[in-house]
């Protein structure tokens, strides 16, 4: 019963990160954040499932997920910001017009 | 290992209260307009995760992820708010349209169906066919000795890759944002030059 609550919590989480990225078309950012979300949504399940099976490579992976979300990010807020300077809105739909 | 000497009732309400939190937090981040509040709401649901991975008695997870989360990605989350102002809309949430409405029903129907899934399934009968068979791996103690033991011998591969993933991530990052200081000065060179001629 208690994977069950786990594992129940952990699919919210994910359909919300979901939810939240066609939610917000108009802002990068909040899609950003949602991608964030489901990536803790993974990372949840992965912890729980190793403290079930009592295996370590589950928190290994844990790990592994939170450092290339990290580096994602980074690179992510960085193309972003650039974005945001150049075209002066974060609106996604005016992404694939291209200049010339 | 258990870190948290927690009776059973204890336990039940503390996690109770982090996914009261975490629900509320990831809601406030998607619905509301305004991102500075999505941005902290968003610290909020970082935090209690790694409160749950603590539940969980996975205490070098729960540290990484508040280090690395919270520390790093939130702030730089919180810097790239900072760098774009948007006006301000008076409203806290959205206004609704179709899409949106056709977007909710899809996620609630795949929510039942996952959830009839999940508690249809026979969790019990799903067991770990491998067992460590090594003697160190069985002597050390913790979760932190396990982890680095297993970093240096079986993943060997998978964690040099990923200090190359960091620096690359690094080198492109501050590429990214520096291209443009040198595309003027060149175009203030070749500026000069026809000048000249």
């Amino acid at each position: 019963m208690d994977l069950v609550k786990y594992l129940t919590f952990s699919m919210i989480l994910f359909l919300l990160g979901i939810w939240g990225i066609f939610l917000n078309r108009k802002n990068i950012l909040i899609m950003l954040m949602s991608i964030e979300l489901m990536l803790l949504a993974v990372n949840l399940n992965f912890l729980v499932f190793s403290v079930y099976l009592d295996d370590m490579m589950g928190q290994l992976f844990a790990l592994f997920v939170l450092t290339v979300a990290a580096a994602e990010s980074a690179i992510g807020l960085a193309l972003l910001v650039i974005t945001f300077r150049i075209r002066g809105t974060i609106a996604v739909e005016f992404i694939n017009c291209m200049k010339g | 290992v258990n870190i948290i000497k927690s009776t059973e009732s204890l336990h039940e309400i503390l996690f109770l209260f982090l996914e009261v939190g975490l629900i509320l937090g990831s809601l406030g981040v998607v619905i509301l307009t305004n991102i500075v509040y999505s941005a902290f709401f968003l610290a909020l649901v970082f935090v209690c995760i790694s409160l749950l991975y603590l539940l969980l008695n996975a205490d070098f997870v729960a540290t990484a992820q508040i280090l690395i989360y919270v520390g790093a990605i939130n702030i730089l989350i919180v810097f790239a708010v900072m760098l774009i102002n948007k006006p301000q809309s008076f409203n806290f949430f959205p206004s609704w349209t179709t899409g949106d409405g056709i977007t909710c029903a899809a996620c609630t129907g795949l929510f039942f169906l996952l959830i009839t899934t999940i508690s249809d399934t026979s969790w019990s009968e799903i067991y770990l066919v491998t067992q460590s068979n090594n003697i160190v791996e069985q002597d050390l103690g913790g979760n932190i000795q396990r982890i680095g033991y297993l970093l240096l011998t079986e993943f060997l591969l998978p964690f040099e890759l990923l200090s190359i993933i960091l620096l690359v991530a690094l080198i492109g990052a501050i590429t990214v944002a520096r291209r443009e200081k040198i595309l003027e000065m060149r175009v203030k060179s070749q500026a000069l030059q026809a000048k000249e001629d």
